[in-house]
């Protein structure tokens, strides 16, 4: 499979400054989707980090995870995760976009305030869940 | 510790209500005024503007053409400039209303997974008792859902700056700068 275009497909409108639309969402999964839109695709790639963090957090919050080889994981999982998407699934030519850098820091420190978020307050409902549990087993 | 829970998801429900309310007044006092619009459509082009020129330009390039590039990247940072400053005030004037509003000083109000850094626990272990550094004060959870709750708040709403004005503006890492003085 050729990396980069394929067949056209009429530019799917996208709402201001960083918002989709559902179809784009459709766009997402299919390996053979065109992204003539920049901008359109980069959303993608920020929303996509988002909910890598919260799913983390909740994960890492649950097992629990914790110190810097929870956020070093977070770090890895979350960049390796989105390069293989758009590297290999979609396979995108990163130059297009100012080179894989671009790509991984899109969205990127903000997805780790929102994975700090979230692994906090899972780590805490755990404390609370432990402490109930002490104080009134079942 | 049941406390600490509700405290975690108050703090979480404030900076929800309180981004929403800072993007709400500076919508009302900012955003749709004509000056700021026009303002906003101008660092736009010109930030597009200049992109393209940064792309075309050749090693061999003059000196004046150059310079010329160099100011234009002056003009547009002082014009992002000019757009932030009051999503930033209006920000901060409600964070510290917040903070009078909802008395969190020394309590612990979640428990963090890790042990901050020491220059971080200054403001992680802010106020409160005792020596567990793991124990979360309000300021910094509050600054960690304002990072990331504004933030997609604003990519929601549609409200945040292009990529192309952040690029020129010098963004680190993703989230935009904060704005300048617009009045």
């Amino acid at each position: 499979m050729s990396g980069g275009r394929r067949k056209e497909e009429p530019s799917q409108p996208q709402l201001a400054n960083g918002a989709l639309k559902v179809s784009v969402w459709s766009k997402v999964l299919r390996s053979d989707a065109a992204w003539e839109d920049k901008d359109e695709f980069l959303d993608v790639i920020y929303w996509f980090r988002q909910i890598i963090a919260v799913v983390l957090g909740v994960i890492w919050g649950v097992l629990p995870l914790r110190g810097f080889l929870g956020i070093a994981g977070f770090c890895l999982i979350n960049a390796g995760v989105l390069y293989v998407y758009f590297s290999n699934y979609l396979q995108i030519d990163e130059e297009e976009y100012g080179g894989t850098w671009e790509l991984t820091k899109e969205g990127f420190m903000t997805s780790f305030a929102l994975f700090m978020v979230s692994v906090t307050e899972n780590a805490t409902a755990g404390c609370h869940l432990d402490h109930l549990l002490h104080c009134h087993p079942l | 510790m049941s406390t600490m829970f509700a405290d975690t998801l108050l703090i979480v429900f404030i900076s929800v209500c309180t981004a929403l309310l800072a993007e709400g007044i500076t919508w009302v006092l900012v955003y749709r005024t004509d000056k700021y619009k026009r303002l906003k459509a101008e660092v736009e082009k010109q930030s597009k503007k200049l992109e393209k020129k940064k792309e075309t330009i050749t090693e061999s390039a003059g000196r004046q053409q150059k310079k010329k590039i160099e100011r234009q990247e002056e003009k547009l940072k002082n014009n992002n400039r000019d757009l932030s400053m009051v999503r930033f005030v209006s920000l901060l004037k409600i964070t510290v209303l917040c903070s009078f509003l909802f008395r969190f000083d020394g309590r612990v109000v979640a428990k963090l997974p890790f042990t901050p850094l020491s220059y971080i626990q200054g403001l992680s272990h802010r106020n409160l008792l005792g020596d567990d550094t793991t124990d979360c004060s309000f300021i910094f959870l509050y600054i960690l859902c304002t990072m990331s709750i504004r933030q997609n708040i604003q990519k929601i709403l549609g409200l945040a700056p292009s990529r192309a004005a952040t690029k020129q503006a010098g963004g680190f890492l993703g989230p935009p700068p904060p704005s300048g003085k617009f009045s």
